[in-house]
């Protein structure tokens, strides 16, 4: 017996269940994409205008708990007023200037025995174990006349921390204990002698060999910044790279769409061997641009397949060198074929896709009115196929942008380059990593721009669209 | 009801229904002209269809082919000048043993098959339940991922490498393959995800429903009924996600150093390797894709076909 009570609540969790199960099925997509697509997006964002080294700051006490004096640019030249030693708090940094204080237990001038701290410069190690860790050693003497001759015994390892006791020059002493400090540097900016000093450690800065001058190294606090998109717009790779990329673009896409068309019609032709045509022209989908940019490499190459066959018709007497910095227009001409021979094949199975949903019907009734083949795809099948060549446009400028391999593949990378291309020298031969993310923001600058031009291109169209 | 189910097939409409009956008779001399002289075109249309599709499978081909014969030859042979295809010259596998037994090789075709298979099972794991919410439930918000989904697939999410690359290298996880198979699921998975939705949508609900009237569970219903009928589809969204990474050159060369995959390495020995090299490098990095095409030849569309919004 259903009482209208348990059906309710029957039909209460079937509505929660498809509330809530396709948020659930779809949840692990949604957070992946978040983490490898968005996040990085965001992150190449920041990269592309936020300088993390931009600034140092500067503080009245060598720690880093003290306040700041103020923040100096990566780069300033720096007069260096004065050194200390300070516990390091985190780690080492390779950068960092380091000085030992050593733990010691002695006698005093006096006769009683003290133990404290003592700056390494000031300790002569004489004795190790077995470890190379010091064991005992004697005091340094002092040459200068004018200093004083007794050496300082601190309370912590630091120089500014209380001294509790002195040592005579050459006392022996035990060594209990060994700190490793880093050097900070009393710094003002070079060229403002008025400006206030403040301590800095020595990762952040490059000192100069007389000890007096440096500069700032790197700093830690961010800035943000146009500095790299003024790299990327100042690199000279940068104008020959946007124009090649547009020039192959020009030149690619719409050869690519008259072939597609081609070999979508040859499909649809439905001959007996169309599912053999549709095979071959859709090999290449797998492929990638280097797969592409070898196969043509083999075809221009000096002692490549074209060359071997126009000698073999007695055009050429030699092999002739297609891929030189020389013939940049046969390099250009090498990667549009490879790009035509590569990413033809996707545009083709849109088409086609496009093609199926035709009706039959439509085209015969063209056909019976006495429209001819060409007649029937220029009225017919191009307007029908037009939010298929749409789509198709969309997704293979944005893969022109990406247009990488292929370029490395047939001149090198240096004659002839592209966005891509740069983005991945800035990374790797230059580890430059903001610049390479300011070109890469600016590559999906240019594919959102270029969908958004071809979207809104496509919103006048449905009311003159035959249907 | 909030499951989407299959249209139901309204009486289509009544074609020819209502033709004026002013045509001439079917056996009439002009008719038949008409009928002789379009059977005419449409044989001229096939014979040019015909000639035209062996041209462009030779346009297709014949590159393959070629660098196929250099990696089947001896290296002589590749550097020598004019060329010839494989028939016509020495059949070896000299330039093949001597790729395969360059530094690095084997490592890398290893490394490539593992963030391969890798890449394989994470977006193959993701996207069937996002592909069978897509295809099972109307909610609120499924043509907004549908068009989110779509929208990332057309991005140029290889750029994204490099901030992923310094992202690797402040965590740790940098020039490691699990992590450029965590990169190229993500390259894959827009694709799965419509891939096997398309295929969960090409089973009608109906034959789930049938099983639940005979008393299986929903569970039982989707593995005994949907899955054995999806298996195909999803099998060739997966081999397509295999395929993609083994092809990947961009984030493969950026976010590895040491442990390169077959293209990162072919990629960074173009300028300084010999031809035979190259090609027989050529030759591993389009075997997949050619084998991969025949398996999914009948999923083609489903994958790249795909117009509607």
């Amino acid at each position: 017996m259903t009482t209208p009570d348990t059906a309710t609540s029957a039909s209460k969790a079937r509505t929660w269940r498809y509330r809530v199960v396709p948020y659930l099925l779809i949840a692990p997509a949604i957070v992946y994409l978040a983490m490898f697509f968005a996040y990085p997006m965001y992150e190449g964002l920041v990269l592309a205008v936020y300088d993390d080294d931009a600034l140092l700051p500067i503080r009245d006490e060598p720690n880093l708990g003290a306040s700041e004096v103020s923040k100096i640019p990566q780069g300033t030249a720096l007069a260096i007023v004065d050194r200390s030693s300070q516990e390091v708090v985190g780690d080492g940094s390779a950068d960092a200037l380091t000085d030992p204080w050593y733990e010691v237990t002695a006698e005093d001038p006096s006769g009683s025995p003290v133990s404290g701290w003592v700056s390494g410069a000031r300790i002569r190690v004489r004795d190790e174990d077995a470890t190379g860790a010091p064991v005992s050693g004697t005091v340094r003497p002092r040459l200068a006349a004018t200093s004083d001759p007794l050496t300082d015994v601190h309370e912590s390892p630091n120089d500014r921390s209380e001294v509790i006791g002195k040592l005579e020059q050459r006392a022996p002493v035990e060594i209990n204990e060994v700190a490793l400090l880093e050097v900070w540097f009393q710094v003002r900016p070079a060229d403002d002698p008025a400006a206030a000093a403040g301590w800095a450690p020595s990762r952040f800065l490059q000192v100069f060999e007389d000890g007096e001058r440096g500069r700032v190294h790197r700093g830690t606090d961010g800035e943000f910044t146009t500095a790299f998109i003024g790299r990327m717009i100042d690199d000279r790779f940068f104008g020959p790279a946007v124009r090649t990329t547009l020039l192959l673009m020009v030149l690619i896409i719409p050869a690519q769409f008259v072939l597609a068309m081609v070999m979508a019609l040859v499909v649809h032709a439905r001959t007996r061997l169309s599912t053999g045509f549709l095979y071959a022209f859709s090999l290449p989908i797998g492929m990638s641009d280097l797969a592409a940019g070898i196969l043509f490499f083999s075809i221009f190459t000096g002692n490549g397949l074209l060359n071997s066959i126009l000698d073999g018709l007695g055009i050429i007497d030699g092999p002739y060198a297609f891929l030189t910095a020389d013939t940049v227009g046969w390099i250009i001409f090498a990667i549009v074929l490879a790009e035509l021979w590569r990413a033809t094949s996707i545009v083709m199975v849109i088409l086609v896709a496009g093609l199926q949903a035709i009706p039959d019907e439509t085209l015969e009734a063209a056909e019976l009115f006495g429209a001819s083949y060409f007649q029937r795809v220029r009225h017919i099948m191009l307007p029908l196929l037009r939010p298929s060549i749409q789509v198709a446009l969309i997704l293979r400028t944005i893969l022109a942008f990406q247009v990488f391999a292929v370029v490395i593949a047939l001149g090198g990378g240096d004659v002839v380059t592209v966005l891509a291309n740069e983005s991945y020298r800035q990374y790797f031969g230059l580890r430059n990593n903001n610049v390479a993310s300011a070109y890469a923001v600016f590559i999906l600058m240019l594919s959102m721009a270029s969908a958004f031009f071809y979207l809104r291109a496509v919103r006048s169209e449905p009311e003159t669209r035959p249907t | 009801m909030s499951l989407k189910t299959a249209p139901e097939d309204s009486a289509g409409p009544a074609a020819g229904a209502g033709l004026p009956t002013v045509l001439p008779p079917l056996d009439s001399p002009e008719v038949q002209k008409m009928h002789r002289r379009m059977r005419r075109r449409r044989g001229r249309g096939r014979l040019t269809a015909y000639i035209t599709g062996t041209i462009l499978t030779l346009w297709i081909a014949v590159p393959i082919f070629f660098v196929f014969s250099m990696a089947f030859t001896t290296q002589e042979t590749v550097r020598s000048y004019p060329k010839n295809f494989l028939p016509f010259i020495a059949f070896s596998t000299d330039t093949m043993r001597f790729f395969l037994e360059s530094d690095g090789v084997l490592q890398s075709l290893w490394n490539s098959m593992v963030v391969a298979g890798i890449t394989l099972v994470l977006s193959t794991l993701i996207s069937i339940p996002a592909g069978y919410a897509i295809a099972r439930y109307l909610f609120r918000g499924r043509d907004l991922f549908r068009l989110a989904v779509l929208a990332v697939r057309a991005f140029p999410i290889v750029v994204l490498s490099i901030p992923l690359a310094v992202l690797y290298l402040r965590i740790g996880v940098f020039d490691s393959l699990y992590s450029l198979a965590l990169m190229h699921t993500a390259l894959a998975l827009p694709t799965s995800i419509l891939v096997v939705s398309s295929v969960f949508a090409s089973v009608p609900y109906e034959l789930e429903e049938a099983g639940k009237v005979f008393g299986a569970t929903p569970f039982q219903s989707f593995r005994y009924i949907v899955v054995p009928l999806v298996l195909p589809g999803i099998a060739a969204s997966g081999l397509f996600s295999f395929v993609l990474s083994w092809n990947e050159v961009f984030a493969a060369a950026i976010l590895t150093i040491n442990n390169r995959t077959l293209p990162a390495l072919v990629l960074n020995s173009l300028a300084n390797s010999p031809d035979a090299f190259q090609f027989a490098g050529g030759f591993f990095l389009m075997v997949p894709s050619i084998v991969f095409m025949f398996f999914i030849r009948r999923y083609l569309f489903n994958m790249w076909g795909q117009v509607t919004k």
